[in-house]
């Protein structure tokens, strides 16, 4: 034990004396979870997309179109485009011809745009018309402006949709009638309810049935229910969802939480790959051959490298996990035990890992070549960049097989779900497993192979 | 001390060592001479016990050296061909952790290190970075991380390629301090100036075979010359270098010809014949015979091709 504790020593040694090491180690991995948690908004209560170019032509006259596009612009995802500028710098309201040679211009800031067409309300059917136009380079980009598009649409000017069954009812049973059941529907509100009949017939005319105060919304009028907040009301009105949060709920940081283990892990695994790889730099400055001419059995070398990358990976792990605390306010020290031993499994599997690169690769350039490939994949299959619960079925089949996957389970079990170390016992005894597997194989190639040769 | 008996080591189809035997005194200082590729490195290595032989039998002091059984190699120390150091640690960090890879610590441990800086003359530059020094410090203190545990036995596999004069000769000085205080050394090299210098006995090795073991005495002596007889290759001389193979062997290289008379034939005979040819004293030089003679007599071969 004596011996491979002066070979972990050495280890620790070489690695403090190398400055870049250190930095990579350390500084890069706190300096990227500082510019991605920005990046994607962590612990930021208006998180999302900001400023998403959006050009806007309304050729309707329809007074809801107007209250659109104001909804539009006050829109923070969006900055919206309604003019065309002149060469000479004068203005012009934006045309829908205007749309596609801008779409089309290489290097174009716009890739989206929303046309409001004369027939914003159908004449002869029911339903609304909108043309929207893209040059869709990025799908995840589209869907995300599609969705905020139908949402705003959809909670800005439902009386739309009233006015587009006012239209149809109108073609239906004719002018006279439709007036005269109209007028029929705001009596009886008026005698029920209150109000004064002439108000509420306008109103149910232009479209607005007045869900917003008819269910409750007190001060409201029919006036400002385009108002984003109050609409938005109306259609949590018509389905009322209730939502609970079992887990989490106590979580001050959520997203972080949730998030910054995956980047860490990340981080552990090219520094764990980074310190195997140093097997091979030993081995060319002949190093091995001295160490083995001493009383050093090649175990002891490679017991050695693994107790020292579980150290290294362990360090590296809190210092970044209270990166995240100093960051995002993860609370790390209410969990601080159990996330001590996760980490400390999860830094087992991933030295076991570079371990193995080391054993299979016939040099250090194949052995980090290899690492990166293998790093990115785990990391995209296990869940450290983005949710496996959005990849195909059978892809997130593999996620499980992955040491990434499992370590976030752990963190999260810990950070997130706050269990105990019962419950995150299960989770442990799969690290350990594919560490021992691991590096059995590692173990059994490095023997095989001539490493220390 | 050391003993060798039918010692092969193979690798795939590369015979690397062929049936070695040779057994090395203790307090001698023994050369192991040959070409790149020769087997030197191997056999260092399986003395060392970093690898094992397919066959025969390697002892020290009458115990099997195994690979598996590491205790048999605190008695050796080795300096290997390549400059085996952490470059990112100091001097001191190095002698530190090889020593105690040897089971050294504490106070004893700090004289050791103070004295292998001492002896090697790196004591200023102790704290600082190996990878600072220049290479002939730095195999100064390759040599001394292999005496911290003052070991029996000291294997010195080519020490000083790449080295300075200077440094290759404070090298030498402290070897032969070592030896003359003791310690057994096996010194690898290819070159025979260094074997010459240093070695009271050599072997000379190529293709993984002993061909010849001995002092330098008793191996000179198995030049069927005692004399060799140097002259510049150029038309001039072109008469004599025709007559000469009848005399002795004549061989040609790097423009000069060398001409080993047999011992039948008199120098006296040799000098009048350049008389009787015209051709001026001050061409030729006589000399006994070296190494590399021997080997080039043994194998057909420079000691460098």
């Amino acid at each position: 034990m004596r011996t491979i504790l002066v070979l972990v020593r050495k280890d620790f040694q070489n690695f403090f004396r190398n400055k870049a090491a250190v930095s990579l180690t350390f500084i890069v991995p706190f300096a990227m979870i500082w510019l991605f948690g920005n990046i994607f908004g962590v612990n930021k209560k208006d998180s999302g997309p900001s400023g998403i170019p959006l050009a806007v032509v309304n050729a309707s006259d329809n007074p809801a179109a107007v209250k659109l596009v104001e909804a539009l612009q006050a829109e923070k995802s969006f900055r919206v485009w309604t003019k065309f500028v002149n060469p000479d710098k004068s203005t012009r309201p934006l045309t829908e011809d205007d749309l596609r040679p801008m779409l089309r211009e290489a290097g174009a800031d716009v890739h989206f745009a929303l046309v409001i067409p004369a027939d914003l309300v159908s004449a002869t059917g029911f339903g609304l018309h909108l043309k929207i136009l893209s040059n869709p380079r990025n799908e995840i980009e589209t869907q995300t402006v599609n969705g905020i598009l139908q949402k705003t649409i959809f909670t800005t000017i439902p009386q739309l949709l009233g006015q587009s069954l006012q239209s149809s009812a109108k073609r239906l049973i004719g002018d006279d009638r439709f007036k005269q059941f109209n007028g029929a529907i705001a009596g009886a509100v008026s005698s029920a309810f209150g109000g004064d009949k002439e108000q509420i017939q306008q109103s149910i005319e232009a479209g607005d049935f007045g869900l917003g105060t008819a269910l409750g919304g007190a001060g409201k009028t029919p006036a400002n229910a385009a108002d984003a907040t109050a609409s938005t009301d109306v259609l949590s009105r018509i389905v009322r969802i209730e939502n609970e949060q079992v887990v989490g709920a106590q979580v001050k940081s959520p997203f972080a939480t949730s998030i910054v283990g995956g980047w860490a892990m990340q981080f552990l695994l090219f520094a764990v790959s980074a310190s195997a790889a140093s097997l091979f730099r030993e081995r060319d400055a002949g190093i091995f051959q001295r160490v083995l001419a001493a009383p050093v059995t090649r175990a002891q070398i490679l017991w050695g490298k693994f107790l020292y990358g579980v150290s290294i990976g362990l360090v590296q792990l809190i210092v970044l996990f209270f990166a995240g605390r100093i960051l995002f306010g993860i609370e790390v020290e209410k969990h601080l035990g159990l996330l001590i031993l996760v980490c400390t499994f999860a830094a087992a599997a991933c030295t076991s890992f570079g371990m193995l690169l080391a054993a299979v690769a016939p040099n250090a350039e194949a052995a980090n070549g290899m690492a990166t490939f293998l790093i990115m994949l785990m990391s995209a299959l296990g869940g450290a960049w983005f949710p496996i619960s959005i990849m195909p079925a059978f892809i997130q089949q593999f996620s499980k097989l992955t040491l990434v996957y499992w370590s976030m389970e752990g963190f999260s079990a810990v950070l997130w779900a706050g269990n105990s170390f019962v419950q995150v016992l299960p989770i442990l005894g799969i690290l350990g497993g594919i560490t021992a597997v691991v590096m059995t194989i590692a173990v059994w190639r490095f023997n095989r192979g001539k490493i220390f040769e | 001390m050391l003993n060798v008996a039918h010692l092969t080591k193979r690798y795939g189809a590369l015979t690397a060592l062929d049936g070695v035997s040779l057994h090395v005194a203790r307090g001698e200082f023994f050369g192991l001479l040959g070409p790149n590729g020769a087997g030197k490195s191997t056999l260092m290595s399986l003395v060392a016990g970093l690898r094992a032989a397919d066959t025969g039998v390697l002892t020290l002091d009458g115990v099997a050296i195994v690979t598996a059984d590491p205790s048999t190699r605190v008695a050796l120390g080795l300096v290997p061909q390549h400059i085996a150091l952490y470059p990112e640690l100091s001097a001191v960090q190095n002698l530190r952790i090889f020593g105690q890879l040897y089971g050294l610590h504490g106070t004893v441990l700090r004289e050791r290190v103070t004295e292998a800086l001492a002896a090697v003359q790196l004591t200023d530059r102790g704290q600082d970075q190996v990878k600072t020094f220049s290479g002939g410090m730095q195999r100064r203190l390759n040599l001394v991380a292999a005496l911290l545990h003052r070991p029996k036995f000291l294997l010195c596999d080519e020490p000083t390629v790449g080295v300075d004069p200077q440094s290759r000769n404070a090298i030498f000085e402290y070897l032969e301090r070592l030896n003359r205080e003791g310690l057994t050394i096996i010194y690898s090299t290819h070159y025979m100036e260094e074997a010459t210098r240093l070695c009271s006995r050599i072997g000379i090795i190529d293709h993984g075979k002993i061909l010849a073991l001995g002092t330098l005495d008793e191996l000179l002596t198995k030049l069927p010359f005692e004399e060799e007889i140097r002259f510049p290759a150029t038309p001039t001389t072109a008469g004599l270098a025709a007559q000469l193979p009848s005399h002795g062997e004549l061989l040609t290289l790097d423009g000069i010809h060398r001409f080993r008379p047999r011992p039948d034939y008199k120098l006296s005979a040799f000098f009048t014949l350049v008389e009787s040819l015209g051709l001026p004293a001050r061409l030729f030089t006589s000399q006994r015979p070296t190494l590399e003679a021997l080997f080039l007599h043994l194998t057909g071969r420079n000691l460098r091709e």
